[in-house]
């Protein structure tokens, strides 16, 4: 291989020349322009740099994440169209799409709703609402929530960037399946496009669950026992542990498959003693664990809202928390359920497969629980309620079909196929999807300080939730008709296209879902002086984020919450909140541009490591390095708030 | 108004859906559906008690979250306890349904992954016919051992004869084996072998693929399998062996280059063990 000292393996050929390339280059080229005018007109770079990008405040990074997070989804949601469009119109054709292109469009389809989309709304929630409930003023480690936050986003501009500088990216399916992704049949930057992005983001990661578990266990209010922590904090918590038991392995798996690529190693190469099949048992130990990362986090604010909704206590708490518990520790067990069809015989199949249906079990549990604590509430259906109610439905459909899959000769004839896409869009998408839109409807109000528009709230989750159905369950029937997944083109003799237009339709009812919640925002943030939350609490709320004012003071709390109660605030409301007397002094952490800057670098590092530009990658190394020592060396990280100026704005705040 | 409504339109789309899921099933395209071999009609029954013991349990839940949806509602006169909570004994109830589900599906999945194992020969009174099939890119090459013929992309069967399938792959990444009418998949690796065990109860004609993304050729890595009479297939092996095709190291080493949509192909000779040859080539001795 020529390797330029330089310029590495990067020559002429990696300007885009494509016109889906050229397309994302130029809009990719123009959004910025767009952005940096209206920056530099409004005189907000300072601002910009000051308030925000250089934030430690976990309130302004988690409302970084979910902006992060929806900018990707819309990348998600294109790639989701082209799939659909080219398999609608594939029959008996080539469609719009080679097949490589096409490959290459599912396979960052995959990585981008997983790893940016859902991770990153969750991160985004989790900053904001975990301090607020366990009464905490910032997180553990506020510099490495920035430097997680950055480090996710350098993966995310590093995994669009081979449109910009190369063209490819990996057509191997999400996981990078050896063999894949190695250099003998993939010998393009596309595969190192793909390690080196979810290296960055799944580094990111691993810190954020790190701050996120030490915050839980170290940082919660004087009296919040481990057994009065809010159920989504519990969740939380739960998947932090999966988080960093599970994302070494991702990383070292990676790091494995870019060695046999770079050093021409064999660990997982056709021949000269690699081992395919061990490349796919990693990967899913990590990738089985990972789906509970994405659902656990939901699950807890199910509980929340829930119990809000319902003008109840949760039913069950502790079953709950047993039962989120359970499926953590479950989710490691299950991992060769991913491929029961590799042959390794009755007994392991059946033990893989019974665990599998084990955690069926927790799962229902919490659906009872659930629908329990409805049972003699007081309902009342504001837009997070029916997310709740539509996850239910769907997201029992979806498990179902995950228990049948348990079952190895059931997978069998269902492995690959489109029936199993159809069961993880059901349980991603009506688990954590729906949850994610639960969780922001039901939040919004306190980030903001404004309810959004119920009306279109409501409109936007009946187009969801009909889109859903009327695009995935043609695909479980396509399974069912020998469908697999990852088709390009077929014959038109097998009769798959007129479900694969009525998915197609599906979608576009999604789209129109979409496009209302857009359109719900924009309205809400137009009429936000009607719907403002001058209370703090509009849903009459059970926990402690629902005691401070909406949008929550920077530090959170003037007085940090002693706690007595599981239900903490609504306890307060009913023996009648008290003024607060006597202010104090607060410690709270400077921003800092470490995290951009470490984050810069390991971009930097990641990019050279692709195009293995190897002087560029030693300068990445160098730098983070650099700025982790002159880190380490500031010894003034935290300012303090003197108890005069808290008591200055918070009676600002009580009168205007 | 429109709440009163709502309940009713629920339940016109369950039954609307429910008719179409149906319609589509009965079609003869739903190959899952209408199995041909007696794997994938027992794999069917699996997939159809699963089916009906969850719904024992799912139904009831549906039909109760919607009744304390509807009678719960703010404004209703419906009991209100906003401390209403369980006894130990009503919480360990909830962990005992899903269980009562759970424990059943547990056993049935022991014996059918056991019953339903691909390694397991069928039992039968006529003889089995062994073939080896080969996964390479992107075509599939199947070996008759016992005829000293090979086929690419096609392969035919006598009916109600078992029929032992030893897979491998050479030089391609991971694949796999899925003929839907007569079984479910089985990887097909590079440097190992894999197996399984089919039977057509019936004459016709089944089209399988590879269902393992393998690279750009992956959606058109198709095959058809026949099955037949024993008599005709006998008249077919005899046919292929007049074939003008011969599969020696030479045109078996030009066949393993990558290449797409490669018609149909009879091999009226196949060098000796070449199954044997093809895994050895990945096997390295210290």
């Amino acid at each position: 291989m020529n390797r330029d000292l330089f310029l590495g393996k990067l020559t002429i050929d990696a300007i885009p020349h494509h016109w889906y390339t050229i397309g994302a280059t130029v809009s990719i080229l123009f959004m910025g322009l767009i952005a940096a005018l209206f920056l530099t007109k409004t005189r907000r770079w300072g601002w910009l740099w000051k308030e925000w990008l250089t934030s430690t405040d976990p309130k302004r990074i988690g409302t970084m994440y979910m902006i992060f997070a929806l900018l990707m989804f819309f990348r998600g949601m294109i790639d989701a169209g082209m799939i659909w469009l080219q398999q609608t119109i594939a029959a008996d054709s080539q469609g719009y799409l080679a097949a490589d292109h096409f490959q290459q469009i599912f396979t960052s389809h995959g990585d981008i709703m997983v790893f940016f989309v859902t991770m990153g709304f969750f991160f985004g929630l989790m900053n904001w609402i975990v301090p607020l409930q366990i009464g905490a003023r910032d997180l553990a480690f506020p510099f490495l929530n920035s430097l997680g936050f950055w480090l996710t986003a350098a993966g995310g501009i590093l995994i669009n960037l081979f449109f910009v500088i190369g063209g490819d990216f990996a057509n191997t399916g999400w996981l990078a399946v050896a063999p894949l992704s190695e250099l003998e049949f993939n010998p393009g930057v596309g595969v190192d496009y793909l390690i080196w992005s979810l290296q960055l983001s799944g580094l990111g990661s691993l810190l954020a669950g790190i701050n996120f578990m030490v915050t839980i266990f170290k940082k919660r209010a004087p009296g919040m026992s481990l057994m009065k922590m809010p159920l989504f904090v519990w969740t939380s918590l739960c998947s932090t542990v999966l988080i960093i038991s599970a994302f070494p392995v991702l990383t070292a798996t990676l790091f494995l498959l870019w060695l046999d690529r770079f050093l021409g190693m064999h660990i997982f190469t056709v021949g000269l003693g690699g081992n395919q099949m061990l490349y796919f048992n990693f990967i899913w130990m990590w990738g089985h664990p990972e789906v509970y990362i994405l659902i656990l986090p939901a699950f807890g604010m199910y509980s929340e809202i829930v119990a809000t909704f319902s003008q109840k206590r949760v039913f069950g708490y502790v079953s709950l928390v047993c039962a989120a518990i359970a499926i953590t520790l479950l989710s490691f067990l299950v991992w060769l359920h991913h491929f029961f069809t590799m042959g390794a015989g009755a007994d392991v199949n059946s033990f893989f497969g019974i665990v599998t249906l084990l955690i069926a079990i927790p799962t229902g549990v919490q659906i009872f629980n659930w629908i329990l604590t409805m049972f003699r509430g007081r309902l009342t259906f504001a837009s997070p309620m029916y997310w709740f109610m539509g996850f239910i439905c769907v997201f029992t459909l979806g498990g179902m079909a995950g228990v049948l899959m348990a079952s190895p000769p059931a997978d069998f004839q269902v492995h690959n196929s489109l029936f199993l896409v159809a069961h993880f869009h059901t349980t991603i998408i009506g688990g954590a999807l729906f949850g994610i839109f639960a969780g922001i409807s039901y939040w919004f109000p306190k980030m903001t300080g404004f309810t959004l528009n119920e009306k279109l709230g409501k409109r936007a989750f009946w187009l969801w939730l009909i889109g859903f159905f009327v695009s995935f369950t043609p695909l479980y029937l396509l399974g069912f008709m020998g469908a697999t997944r990852r088709l390009d083109h077929y014959a038109a003799t097998t009769g798959w296209q007129p479900l694969y237009i009525t998915s197609m339709v599906g979608f576009v009812i999604i789209i129109c879902g979409l496009l209302t919640q857009i359109w719900q925002i924009i309205v809400s943030v137009r009429d936000r002086k009607q719907n403002l939350d001058t209370t703090g609490d509009p849903w009459n709320g059970r926990t402690l984020e629902w005691s401070t004012s909406s949008p929550p003071p920077f530090y959170n709390f003037a007085l940090i919450p002693t706690v007595m109660s599981r239900d903490e605030f609504w306890r307060r409301k009913k023996e009648g909140l008290k003024k607060i007397k006597k202010y104090e002094d607060i410690e709270l952490p400077k921003n800092t541009g470490m995290g951009i800057y470490i984050s810069g670098f390991a971009f930097f590092m990641g990019f050279a490591l692709v195009w293995q530009i190897l002087l560029l990658a030693i300068v990445g190394l160098v730098g983070i390095i650099i700025c982790l020592i002159l880190r380490s060396l500031d010894q003034e990280a935290e300012y303090v708030l003197t108890a005069k100026e808290v008591k200055q704005i918070e009676t600002m705040s009580a009168h205007g | 108004m429109k709440r009163s409504k709502l309940p009713l339109i629920i339940i016109l789309a369950i039954i609307v859906a429910a008719v179409a899921i149906i319609f589509v099933l009965k079609s003869e395209y739903a190959l899952l559906a209408h199995p041909k071999g007696i794997i994938a009609k027992n794999e069917l029954k699996l997939i159809g008690t699963s089916y009906l013991l969850m719904l024992i349990i799912v139904i009831p839940t549906f039909i109760f979250l919607f009744i304390t949806a509807l009678r719960f509602r703010k404004g209703s006169k419906a009991k209100y306890d906003p401390e209403h909570s369980h006894g130990k004994f009503g919480e360990v109830i909830l962990w005992i349904i899903p269980s009562i589900i759970i424990a059943p599906l547990a056993v049935i999945t022991w014996y059918a992954a056991h019953d339903l194992d691909p390694y397991k020969p069928l039992t039968s009174e006529i003889k089995p016919l062994t073939i080896q099939v080969v996964a390479l890119d992107w075509k599939w090459l199947f070996i008759y051992p016992e005829q000293g013929i090979a086929t690419l992309n096609y392969f035919q069967i006598p009916e109600r004869t078992p029929i032992n399938l030893r897979l491998s792959a050479d030089g391609s990444p991971m694949n796999s084996f899925w003929l839907p009418e007569l079984s479910g998949q089985i990887y097909a690796m590079t440097g190992m072998t894999t197996q399984l065990h089919i039977m057509a109860d019936e004459v016709g004609e089944y089209t399988g693929r590879a269902a393992e993304i393998n690279g750009e050729g992956f959606a058109s890595m198709t095959f058809v399998a026949k099955s037949t009479s024993e008599s005709d297939f006998l008249n077919w092996v005899s046919w292929v062996k007049k074939s003008p095709l011969k599969l020696n190291s030479s045109t078996y080493d030009k066949l393993v280059l990558p290449s797409q949509n490669n018609p149909v192909a009879y091999y009226s000779y196949v060098e000796n063990n070449l199954f044997n040859k093809i895994i050895d080539k990945y096997m390295h001795h210290e």
